[in-house]
């Protein structure tokens, strides 16, 4: 740092020092120096690095707690009245007793441990600012409250251009050209953001996507035309090369299909064109059609669905429906609704669902929907030390992930009350995953079968998919499988160990064996990792007796030797075993002791945050997108709907479809009263 | 059609490249001057141009052991550690660099050490939770030379395991949270680089560009602010392949041999070794001046079977029994690899004769780790491989430097490649000890 640099520095942190000993000293009463914008100035940093905001954000751990922050990128406005609204957290008659000073300070119980140090300028900011909060007189506190109501976020605008995600490609290409070779399996890979692939955010097109999608066109629209048109995509015979006529009708029949929507007069001249002018120069009809195909499959047009209303909505309505139950384009039916104005009220939109999700087509949609949300491709791509279990691979992976896929779909299509995704006292099984769970063997592959009455396993938490994928190659992670339990089932984010900070457990030796209980003790020894480990660890604790790869250990057997290391070749491996303490429980959930996947799956039917949470998931799935604060009624009517269906996804599906954050900004009006 | 002195500095060109597929022995012609508006390729006076100088920004996932690693001595005499054997005889063509900071790293922020150390060191830029919180310094640099190539700049992959996050498996990146993928797949890449076209599938392919450009800017103009954003990506892609749609003289493609479409995919050295040869020749023929080769993933998962190491992935083998003395050598041997393929690239730039000299000294190639220490996720003390004689790097030398990424990425930048950035993050001076 230069000297005068460094000067300005010192010269800053006098001046904060000066104002905050201020603020301290006129600690009883409130302060005149102290206005509405030393909150945003003096205090608002201050919290942002005590990092408050990561579980009192909008999907933190504390999300549900009366403290929320601002999104990132908050206002200033926004910010100041955030700072105005903690006044709920003030007790005006005696502040220094406020929950706003008591929890970060830790004079009082607070999850998220001590933010702020008792006696430090940090502090005397605050105390500051809560002496401001509790000077202010009724009227003006009346006065903050509209404020602080004109200050949410409010009209913001949701994206309206989606991308066609990869499945999503190969399903439309199939549907429209016939075509089976699946090109998006060459495309740049897609990243998950929000949980899932399909996330507006995470849709930019680099230069290395756009060749793919030139190359994967081409090679389609050859295809297509090739030896003339097999698949009858044109519409009647060419009178000759360069018929005008019928190339027009095949850009606008095939145009509506590729848009997915009429296409506009000028693009028909624009295609039109392309197409005449290839075949004049090639005298042949079929290279006009084929340069029309290959254009419109890299266009904006194709690659995107663009939603700007008018007289397209029913249209973008039609896709909609399609994209998010089907995974594809929309079928005749779904045009021809659409070209009679047949998607414009609740009630047609809820007709036409229904009908879709009759189809197989449904089934696959809503299974993409489970193996991105139980992370499929973490069970499918995992592998596992060779040497100590050497049934694990491939073939016993893809059957685990196809166990939670039968019981999703037997619940879902089946009608069933989807909380037993958690208490299922029964499973799907092949004979090789009965052997690994000690279950009588099934009497077809995959056919169901019931847990025995002293099993500890239970639903989805006691399948190998999700206790493989929260495992590591030769052992399991406590910590991984608290972690997927919180971020997927309760929809609560946990913040990312600090940096800096060496993550890696006690090893585990010969002399000193240790169980993970034991070695996961470490996270407890250090405030910082305690904050937020002791939300996730004591939930996977309960999930030791369930190794690796899912099979049931009564105790923990460590195996040493016998490897590959120096002087190991003449020795035979010696195997410790440890007893396993599984008492589990779930901080900030009340009464939440468990000791068994069975248990925790009870606690989850039975726990708001998770019924809430599979409304979310579902949410993002099919919008694209995070929810915003003005979807929350939206998420709150879906709750009680799922609930007061006895947990029906189809209705929970059907709601969602329905509803305004699906159908877009303006509700689309009642239906019309019947004739007659 | 062509003239008579055009054919003739054609057939020299030809020449060049050596159509019997033994070494390139004549200077090439640079690049764009080979192509007429159309993308055509006509001939060019050979052999007037200045010669350029390339950038490579090598990355290898995870972290090192340091003890087998950094040299102890530094200057000259210093002693080959066990991971640098392999660069024995390009002793005098590298600086081997350590102590090299990344502060963004260490922001508090979203992301775990790998996350944060990866956005840190390409982009000098706190990690966003998506993806690199800016430009990457390879992109930085070809924002400013790379403008006259037919490709600004080339991203190049091998191995493919990963956790699967954008900033896992990317290393390049447009700009915060534009991460520009890497073509894993070296017939592909071969047919990007040299597949041979013909005039008229060119000027088909062109018209098919301008219509979809024309659309994408229709639609832009009628939507949001955010969603342009998105259009405006897809606009600047397209533009990038327009400017790629052309063609070589197919008796290019006869010198550069085609990578086989199939054989084992997951043999990474084969796959290292292929993708390398394809840069090699990609900056031979001056299509490009920029590019980076992710050999190894951020937090990578790969398996070493040609090593012997099969019972762990990569990442797994920085922690848990690595600091076991069987863990140590199983780093020492998967670092030791890493620079082996370092090797084999410079091997290949001093190979191709350019000028007076070899292409390797009109280039400049810096090997980067996400982590020191891997173990510990260590982010400060980095140590690195600055390679080649462009500009006035100094070589056959080991220095601790005293500096932070951006600081050596400017350096590097301005005083080496010849890219005038004049500042990038985290950078606020120039290290005087290495030019």
């Amino acid at each position: 740092m230069g000297g005068h640099r460094f000067q300005r520095f010192i010269r800053c942190v006098a001046l904060l020092a000066a104002a905050l000993g201020a603020a301290f000293q006129t600690a009883s009463a409130q302060d005149a120096s102290v206005d509405e914008s030393f909150f945003a100035k003096s205090l608002y940093p201050v919290l942002h690095a005590a990092q408050c905001v990561r579980c009192h954000g909008k999907s933190g751990v504390a999300s549900e707690t009366r403290l929320a922050f601002p999104r990132d990128g908050a206002s200033p406005e926004q910010v100041t009245a955030f700072g105005l609204s903690l006044a709920l957290l003030v007790d005006r008659k005696n502040p220094e007793q406020s929950l706003l000073l008591q929890k970060p300070t830790r004079r009082i119980k607070h999850t998220g441990g001590q933010r702020i140090k008792p006696d430090s300028d940090e502090e005397r900011a605050l105390v500051a600012w809560i002496n401001y909060l509790a000077g202010l007189s009724d009227e003006q506190l009346q006065k903050n409250r509209e404020r602080i109501a004109a200050a949410l976020p409010r009209g913001e605008r949701m994206p309206t251009v989606r991308r066609l995600t990869h499945s999503q490609y190969d399903h439309t290409v199939r549907d429209l050209l016939g075509d089976q070779i699946q090109p998006a399996s060459s495309f740049p890979k897609e990243d998950f953001i929000s949980g899932f692939k399909n996330q507006v955010e995470g849709q930019g097109i680099s230069p290395l996507q756009a060749e793919a999608y030139g190359l994967a066109a081409e090679r389609l629209a050859r295809a297509a035309f090739r030896g003339g048109d097999q698949r009858g995509l044109v519409p009647g015979q060419p009178a000759s090369p360069t018929d005008a006529q019928l190339a027009e009708k095949f850009v606008r029949q095939f145009g509506l299909k590729a848009f997915r929507r009429p296409l506009a007069e000028n693009e028909v001249r624009l295609y039109r064109e392309l197409f005449l002018r290839e075949a004049g120069r090639t005298q042949d009809f079929y290279s006009g059609a084929t340069i029309v195909v290959e254009a419109m499959l890299q266009s904006p047009h194709f690659l995107f669905r663009a939603e700007r209303g008018a007289e397209n909505a029913p249209y973008e309505v039609a896709s909609r429906l399609s994209y998010f139950l089907w995974d594809t384009m929309p079928d005749a039916e779904l045009f021809q609704a659409a070209e009679r104005g047949e998607l414009a009220s609740r009630e047609q939109v809820e007709r036409a669902a229904r009908r879709m999700l009759t189809e197989a087509r449904a089934t696959a949609s809503l299974e993409e929907f489970l193996a991105q949300w139980m992370r499929f491709d973490r069970v499918l791509g995992a592998t596992r030390d060779r040497r100590r279990f050497r049934e694990f691979g491939t073939e016993l992976a893809a059957a685990m992930a196809e166990e939670t896929r039968r019981l999703f779909n037997h619940l879902v299509w089946d009608d069933q009350n989807f909380m037993e995704f958690f208490t299922a006292d029964y499973t799907f099984v092949s004979s090789d995953l009965a052997r690994l769970y000690g279950l009588p063997a099934p009497t077809e592959e995959f056919a169901r079968v019931s847990y025995p009455p002293d099993s500890g396993r239970s639903g989805v938490l006691g399948h190998g998919s999700f206790l493989v994928l929260t495992s590591k190659p030769a052992e399991t992670s406590p910590t991984a499988r608290g972690l997927f339990i919180r971020n997927q089932f309760l929809g609560h984010e946990v913040p990312p160990p600090p940096p800096g900070v060496n993550t890696v457990l006690p090893a585990v030796t010969e002399n000193a064996p240790l169980t993970n209980r034991q070695r996961l003790e470490t996270h407890l020894n250090s405030e910082a990792c305690a904050n937020c480990h002791r939300l996730i660890d004591p939930i996977g604790l309960a999930f030791e007796q369930y190794n690796a790869i899912g099979v049931f250990q009564k105790k923990l057997q460590l195996q040493f030797g016998g490897g590959r290391g120096q002087g190991n070749r003449d020795r035979q491996p010696t195997m410790i075993e440890l007893d396993l303490d599984t008492a589990g429980h779930i901080q900030g959930i009340e009464n939440s002791a468990f000791s068994t996947p069975k248990e925790l799956g009870k606690l989850l039917a039975e726990s708001p945050a998770c019924q809430k949470c599979i409304v979310k998931q579902l949410f993002r799935y099919a919008l694209g997108r995070e929810e915003t604060p003005q979807d929350q009624p939206v998420l709150e009517s879906l709750l009680v709907r799922f609930r007061d269906s006895g947990f029906r996804f189809r209705e929970l599906i059907v709601g969602l479809v329905t509803s305004d954050s699906f159908l877009g900004a303006a509700p689309p009006a009642p239906s019309p009263p019947a004739p007659g | 059609m062509l003239t008579s002195s055009q054919e003739l500095s054609r057939r020299g060109f030809l020449r060049g490249v050596g159509l019997s597929g033994a070494a390139i022995c004549v200077g090439l012609p640079a690049f764009e001057s080979m192509f007429n508006a159309g993308g055509t390729a006509y001939a060019a006076e050979a052999g007037v141009d200045p010669i350029e100088t390339r950038f490579i920004f090598w990355f290898n996932g995870n972290g090192i052991i340091e003890k087998y690693w950094i040299p102890l001595e530094d200057g000259e005499d210093f002693a080959l550690t066990p991971c640098l054997t392999p660069l024995a005889r390009f002793r005098q063509d590298i600086h081997v660099l350590s102590g090299v900071d990344n502060p963004a790293a260490r922001l508090p922020g979203p992301g775990n050490g790998h996350h944060n150390s990866m956005s840190g060191l390409v982009a000098g830029e706190m990690f966003s939770g998506r993806g690199a919180g800016g430009a990457s310094i390879d992109q930085a640099i070809a924002q400013k030379i790379g403008n006259n190539s037919r490709f600004r700049s080339l991203q190049i992959g091998v191995c493919q395991e990963s956790f699967g996050e954008s900033i896992q498996r990317n290393m390049s990146w447009a700009g915060r949270d534009r991460p520009l993928p890497p073509e894993m797949i070296p017939h592909r890449l071969f047919d990007r680089l040299f597949g041979s076209k013909e005039q008229y599938w060119i000027e088909r392919k062109k018209s098919i560009l301008d219509a979809v450009s024309g659309e994408a800017k229709d639609l832009k103009k009628a939507l949001g602010r955010g969603d342009q954003q998105r259009l405006e990506e897809y606009l600047n892609s397209i533009r990038s392949l327009e400017r790629s749609v052309a063609s070589l003289p197919p008796e290019y493609a006869q010198v550069v041999e085609q990578p086989p479409e199939g054989g084992d995919l997951k043999d990474w050295p084969r796959i290292a070794k292929l993708q390398t040869d394809l840069l090699v020749h990609a900056l031979a023929s001056r299509q490009t001046r920029v590019a980076s080769y992710m050999l190894t993933k951020c937090q990578g998962l790969s398996r070493f079977p040609w090593l012997g190491y099969t019972y762990e992935r990569h990442h797994e083998y920085t922690h848990g029994r690595v600091e076991s003395p069987e863990g140590q050598r199983i780093m020492r041997d998967i670092n030791r690899w890493h620079v082996e393929e370092f090797a084999y690239l410079l091997g290949k730039l001093k190979s191709i004769p350019e000028g007076s000299g070899t292409l390797l000294d009109h280039t400049c190639a810096l090997f980067v780790h996400e982590h020191a220490e891997a173990n510990s996720h260590k982010n400060a003390g980095l140590a690195m491989i600055a390679a080649g004689h462009a500009g006035q790097l100094k070589t056959g030398r080991h220095t601790r430097l005293t500096g932070t990424v951006g600081d050596l990425y400017l350096t590097l930048a301005e005083e080496v490649v010849g890219a005038k950035l004049d500042s990038f993050p985290t950078a606020d001076k120039k290290l005087t000890e290495i030019v």
